[in-house]
């Protein structure tokens, strides 16, 4: 049999092509591809090399549109014992090709071409073509017969002188023809098959084949006038010997006949020349035989327009022909020789003929009908070439997987030669099967195909229809595709490729691990390793084997270096490019970066990147990985490698990491493996349809799942870009980055080292806060930080902060109690309750004309967040505050105690007042009646000592000079210590209150107003109002001032605000407001000009003793005592004053039986009228009869009382007398004696 | 001709959701895929026929060597193919509805019943039994 038969073989003229001497074989592919293309010579042009010798045999010659057709077969054939039955199988010309730079001498070469073609006795023509020869070659003038040297020049030049010498050919091969033709005529030759019986043939047979010798010689005409290309000639001639063979019962020979005029009949249907002429694919004599273009589809341009009719008729007479074929076989000599070929090739020539579409049932069932023939078939390459045929053909008509059916019986056979070309050549045709059982390997896939999915396969990703899911997966032929790759792998093996049968071991490995034993699977890893031994090492293959690998997670920029929008036209150019806010989702940002598949991920240049991938072994043996790296496409990405090692049936989320070099998009496709000595990239989509082949149950199994791994969401790769290089700040806490350990209320600074680990200096820099408990960062020392800039590489700036201690909350401080101080700590930082410095930064904007065209030129700023790790422990705590109230009853002295509030004193007189001590000072002759005291108690649960001190900030009164002065006075009181786990209780007098707090900043309006600070009593009296009243009480508070100090560097400030005004809430009147009447004792028995010095602090501080002594009443003496009354109002008041003066024992010393106090002057029902802030005295004398302890008492009901009096003496009804009373004065009588 | 048969059933987009060796033939290794390879290349054939006749029917449309294929098509495209006979198909496809009838079964994904395979092995014997009866 022979390959590639069609009905036109008939008419082709067979032309071996031998190499002569060395040639290269792809010089030799060369010059054959050159002669290919003269597979048709039309006659008119070779009229010129034509001489008609004698009568042309061919009458019917068409000289305009014929040509003659040839078949190049390189390397030559055997010759056929059927030649003589169907002279297009002989050589009839022989063409050498000689490449003479590699053969020198000519004359060898001749020896050796004529050499070659002897062998050959059906040669008519031989040439010998020797291209390129040298200078001294051409030059070489002596006359050699049949060698035609191809002079070097360009290529067009060499086919032209080439389709010459193919044309002098063609008409030397035509004038042979002739010759042969009339000398058939005319001589009668015997024509024989290996069909006819080659023994000694009996008489019979003798007239029998005698009879028959006519009919073989017009068949045989009729082939050389097709040959010549006179198909109507032919057909002349073979109508004759169809009816001569019928007659004779020679079927054989009339089958042939039958074919002979099919073709004559195709040729001159297609009446010029086809330019499709089919080439030979095998080339035999290169040492192995070599299928390629196996499924190349033939071309069959000619479909379209055949007439239905000629169709019809060819599948008759091609039917018949079978039929004829069939007949002829005989059954005594089926042993050596049968004429099942030429059944089975005319089969395949009809099936060639009809091959398309529409009839492909009945295309099919001839090659089935062949291919059933097969069994039949006696030798081995007939039956090879039979099921290539039936392959090419099932390939033609789109029977992909027929086709690769048969090719692999073809590999099947091909495998039982046992050597290596049929090996090689196995493998080969395995390789094209692939693709119908979807197995193929990656190199195999067209490169277009691949832009197509990287192109494709980002947008798609995600949404597969089912259907399409489906259709990935055809691999459910798992059994089938395994055997397929098994094959490729032992044809592999034996024919020496290492790369093929890794590429198989791998696919195999990969895509049926579930289906292999562990022992399998080992067998399959020492083919791998096997094979990478005899490969070159670095050596790729487009085949990945094991791990699997999935991106498990592309990580953010860690907050330490966020990047940021630029808005070149804002002064805060980070705004609103921050995620602002919790959410995700917010429906106001109008969806633009929300969706999250498609998110975007910047990298800097130079700037190192991670990414987790996550790899799985799902097979039974040791997978080590010598490295992985990811496999960027883009090429400005600089991949670390990475070496793993992975158990069996494990899994491992490994971080791999690189350097973008360049600025532009960075395309991560994967990941590139170097394992089992081979070099693979692979890709997550391809992992990424597995697992979704998975989900659906299509794939066998999800390699992650069953090494244990958790499912997962599939990740995809983020579209990412790489930008220039940024500034980069980087920050630490001086003094170790471990949390900042407060105390409750606790000051402190804090610094912060920052510093530019970037090659860009930053130019712009901003501070802000975010996160819990903001107002615990009291000041940023921002100006360090500005005065800084720009911050050039490597330079470094540090700014303080201060920190204050937050309170905890009540049930946090409650367990934190109980636990040390790490506890404690620990318990903070979880909560995430400490604030962070937000540092937006950028570099510089660039070009300013620049950023006036392009606005996204603007490079982005950064963000770095320096979370404070404050770790806020419970110090001093406050367990509740009192209002507490003393009286301290006032002693009668000489000195003129002012009845004015005393606040207000130190501001008018004392200047000097230092305000070292001011400590509660009561003045002995004023008394501190209603005085109050804010008690406030103090625990200290810690186990360090706390040292408390109070300090009331007195505001500034309104007056000018005082400004100067000092803005606020303050009063401190001595430091109180309270031991670790004690209670300590401090007071707080509330007694400076009382006026410079009216004259405050609340009322400083209507003070200024009124142009006086006397009018701030009624004036507050007036507007009493709730709010103002709320007002004034924080006001209050907020000069209370509880600080701490523990240790040398812990200090800090007691919040206790709320607790003080819970104290304070229900009796602030009192507190605040003075009476409106002071009234006051003193002895008028001396000068007052000089009391003013009695006043000195120092003296009535020093001894009180001492004062008393000296401001002494004697008994038996008549003293004068004056009464002062002060209004506080701005109003006068009239009212009826009296004074009383008690005993110790509280009974009244002036009146009744036993009085003891005699008097002068009068003490009751005394009618005064005190002008508005003013004082009136009233003088009167006492006469103590007996020494001892006495109290003055002045009391006074107030007439016409206005609404402002009676708000403050809380009246409830309008006609109620108001009365008001004077603290107690002591007088001390000392005896006479 | 031994009593081996493969059965196959394949879903629309001619994959294998079935698959069972029915019979007890003596298999040389290497030619063990053989039946599979058979048939899965018949199905070229197959779905050209399928939209040409009305048959469900399609009785040895390929063969190979002594392996003949017989396709039962169902009225939904899905192929039983087999080398086997009228009565055994129809008796599976009835098999195949109720397994289709389960709610939790895709369409067009492996049938991993147990259930579906013992019946169809059993079906199978049946079969073959009776037809080597008959021809014995």
């Amino acid at each position: 049999m022979e390959p590639d038969v069609s009905i036109e073989t008939s008419c082709m003229i067979r032309i071996a092509v031998l190499p002569i001497g060395d040639v290269p074989s792809t010089l030799l592919r060369d010059y054959h591809s050159m002669l290919l293309r003269h597979c048709t010579i039309p006659l008119s042009t070779i009229s010129s090399f034509y001489t008609e010798h004698q009568k042309s045999p061919f009458a019917h010659q068409p000289w305009e549109t014929g040509s003659l057709r040839f078949k190049f077969v390189l390397g030559g054939a055997p010759p056929s014992p059927w030649e003589d039955f169907q002279p297009h199988r002989k050589i009839l010309g022989v063409i050498g090709i000689c490449h003479c730079p590699s053969s020198p001498d000519l004359d060898l070469v001749i020896d050796q071409f004529n050499a070659a073609w002897r062998g050959c006795s059906s040669v008519l023509v031989q040439r010998c073509f020797a291209f390129s020869p040298g200078d001294s070659q051409l030059e070489d003038t002596k006359k050699r017969e049949n060698l035609v040297l191809f002079p070097p020049s360009d290529r067009p030049a060499q086919e032209l002188h080439l389709q010459t010498m193919m044309q002098d050919i063609s008409a030397s091969l035509l004038m042979e023809f002739e010759k042969w033709v009339l000398q058939a005529e005319s001589a009668g030759t015997i024509l024989k098959t290996p069909l006819d019986s080659q023994a000694t043939l009996s008489s019979e047979e003798v007239i029998k084949a005698k009879k028959r010798r006519l009919a073989r010689a017009q068949k045989t005409i009729g082939d050389y006038c097709l040959l010549a290309g006179s198909p109507v000639d032919a057909n002349a001639h073979y109508s004759t010997a169809l009816e001569l063979a019928r007659l004779t019962a020679d079927y054989f020979w009339y089958a042939g006949a039958l074919e002979g005029s099919v073709c004559a009949l195709l040729v001159i249907v297609a009446s010029e020349p086809n330019s499709s002429a089919i080439c030979n694919i095998w080339w035999v004599g290169m040492g192995f035989r070599c299928v390629c273009m196996l499924m190349a589809s033939l071309q069959v341009d000619r479909m379209g327009q055949k007439d239905i009719a000629i169709e019809d008729e060819v599948r008759y007479r091609y039917n018949s022909v079978i039929v004829h074929y069939r007949k002829s076989f005989i059954q005594e000599n089926a042993q050596r020789v049968s004429p099942l070929t030429f059944e089975l090739e005319a089969t395949l020539k009809l099936a060639r003929f009809l091959c398309r579409r529409e009839l492909a049932k009945e295309v099919a069932e001839l090659l089935t009908s062949a291919a059933d023939g097969a069994k039949s078939l006696i030798d081995a390459s007939d039956k090879l070439i039979l099921f290539v045929e039936i392959a090419r053909l099932f390939g033609t008509l789109g029977y992909q997987r027929k086709a690769a059916f048969f090719s692999r019986q073809v590999a099947q056979l091909y495998l039982q030669q046992e050597n290596r070309f049929a090996a090689i050549s196995a493998m080969q045709v395995l390789a094209m099967t692939t693709k119908a059982y979807r197995v193929q390997s990656r190199t195999s896939i067209s490169k277009q195909s691949l832009s197509d999915e990287t192109e494709t396969g980002h947008v798609d990703s995600g949404k597969m229809h089912h259907q399409s899911v489906v259709s990935l997966f055809e691999s459910q032929w798992s059994t089938l595709q395994m055997v397929v790759l098994r094959e490729i792998l032992l044809s592999a093996v034996r024919a020496g490729d290492p790369l093929a049968a890794w590429s198989a071991a791998a696919r195999l490995l990969r895509s049926y691990y579930p289906l292999i034993t562990p022992a399998g699977q080992n067998g399959l890893a020492r083919a791998l390793t096997n094979s990478a031994e005899r490969l070159p090492s670095g050596t790729r293959c487009a085949d990945p084997a094991l791990p699997f690998i999935r991106l498990y997670s592309f990580p953010l920029h860690p907050s330490q270096m966020d990047i940021v929008k630029r808005n070149p036209a804002r002064e805060d150019w980070w705004a609103g490019s921050a995620p602002s806010g919790p959410f995700i989702y917010t429906p106001f940002s109008k969806g633009e970066s929300n969706d999250n598949s498609k998110q975007e991920l910047i990298w800097i240049v130079g700037e190192p990147v991670q990414v987790f991938v996550e790899l799985a072994n799902p097979c039974g043996f040791d997978l080590s990985v010598d490295s992985i790296y990811l496999s960027v496409q883009s090429g400005n990405f600089d991949a670390f490698p990475l070496s793993v090692d992975l158990p069996p049936n494990s899994s491992q989320v490994i971080t791999l990491s690189g350097i973008p070099t360049s600025i532009g998009p960075v395309v991560i496709r994967g990941c590139t493996v170097h394992c089992f000595g081979v070099i693979t990239e692979h890709r997550f989509k391809d992992v990424d349809n597995l697992l979704l082949g998975a989900a659906q149950g299509l794939v066998l199994s999800d390699p992650f799942r069953c090494c244990g791994s958790p499912r997962l969401r599939s990740v995809s790769v983020p579209s990412i870009s790489v930008i220039p290089p940024l500034p980069l700040l980087v920050s630490h806490v001086v003094g170790g980055d471990g949390a900042i350990i407060l105390y409750e209320g606790e000051i402190r600074d804090v610094w912060i080292n920052l510093a530019n680990a970037g090659t860009v200096p930053i130019e712009q820099v901003h501070i802000s806060l975010s996160g819990k408990n903001q107002d615990s960062v009291i000041s940023i020392a921002y100006e360090n930080l500005k005065s800084a800039l720009p911050l050039k590489p490597g330079a470094e700036v540090t700014i303080p902060v201060t920190l204050k201690g937050w309170r905890l909350f009540l049930g946090e401080s409650d367990t934190a109690a109980g636990k040390n101080a790490f506890g404690s700590m620990g318990r903070t930082l979880k909560d995430g309750s400490s604030p962070s410095l937000l540092i937006h930064y950028a570099g510089p904007q660039g070009d300013a004309q620049d950023i006036e065209t392009n606005k996204s030129s603007v490079p982005p700023g950064r963000r770095l967040i320096v979370p404070l790790q404050i770790c806020v422990l419970q110090g001093l705590s406050f367990v509740k505050a009192r209002l507490l109230s003393m009286e301290i009853p006032a002693h009668v002295g000489e000195s003129p105690s002012s009845l004015a509030n005393m606040d207000s004193k130190p501001f008018g007189e004392a200047v000097g007042y230092s305000k070292i001590d001011r400590l509660v000072k009561i003045d002995p002759f004023r008394g501190s009646w209603g005085l109050r005291f804010l008690e406030l108690e103090l625990s200290n649960p810690t186990d360090v000592v706390f040292d408390i001190s109070v300090s009331v900030q007195l505001e500034k009164s309104g007056n000018e000079d005082n400004l100067s002065v000092d803005c606020a006075a303050e009063y401190g009181y001595p430091k109180t210590r309270i031991d670790r786990d004690h209670f300590a209780r401090v007071l707080i007098p509330l007694e400076h209150f009382k006026l410079p707090f009216l004259d405050g900043s609340i009322f400083s309006k209507d003070l200024q107003s009124d142009g006086s600070t006397a009018g701030r009593n009624s004036n507050f009296s007036e507007r009493n109002t709730k709010a103002e009243l709320n007002a004034s009480i924080k006001n209050l508070i907020s000069r209370i001032k509880v600080q701490w100090q523990s240790g040398r560097n812990s200090s800090g400030e007691l919040n206790c605000k709320d607790a003080i005004q819970a104290a304070l809430q229900s009796s602030v009147m009192d507190v605040l407001l003075p009476d409106p009447l002071t009234f006051g004792f003193r002895l008028a028995r001396n000068g007052s000009e000089n009391a003013a010095k009695l006043d000195l602090p120092k003296e009535s501080d020093t001894s009180i003793h001492h004062i008393a002594s000296k401001n002494s009443v004697i008994a038996h003496e008549m003293t004068p005592f004056e009464v002062l009354v002060r209004n506080n109002t701005k109003e006068t008041i009239k009212m009826n004053l009296s004074v009383t003066c008690r005993d110790v024992a509280g009974a009244n010393s002036i009146e009744g039986a036993k009085a003891t106090v005699i008097w002068a002057g009068v003490l009751s029902g005394i009618t005064m009228e005190v002008p508005p802030l003013k004082e009136t005295k009233h003088g009167f004398s006492l006469y103590f009869l007996v020494p001892g302890e006495y109290t003055l008492v002045a009391a006074a009901v107030i007439d016409d009382a206005n609404d402002v009096l009676r708000a403050r003496a809380k009246s409830e009804s309008s006609d109620e007398p108001i009365f008001c009373r004077g603290p107690p004065f002591h007088v001390h009588v000392n005896g006479t004696a | 001709m031994t009593t081996a048969a493969c059965f196959i059933i394949a879903s629309r987009s001619d994959i294998p959701i079935y698959e069972a060796e029915v019979g007890s033939a003596a298999k040389r290794e290497d030619a063990a895929q053989l039946p599979q390879f058979i048939l899965q290349a018949a199905l070229d054939i197959v779905q050209d026929l399928a939209w040409t006749t009305s048959a469900m029917i399609l009785k040895t449309i390929d063969k190979f060597n002594d392996l003949v294929v017989s396709v039962y098509v169902t009225d939904d495209h899905i192929l039983n193919i087999d080398d086997g006979i009228k009565s055994f198909f129809q008796e599976v496809h009835e098999l195949y509805i109720k397994s289709l009838l389960n709610p939790l079964y895709l369409p067009g994904s492996r049938i991993t019943s147990s259930h579906f395979d013992t019946k169809v092995g059993a079906l199978a014997r049946n079969f073959f039994c009776s037809r080597t009866q008959y021809r014995a």
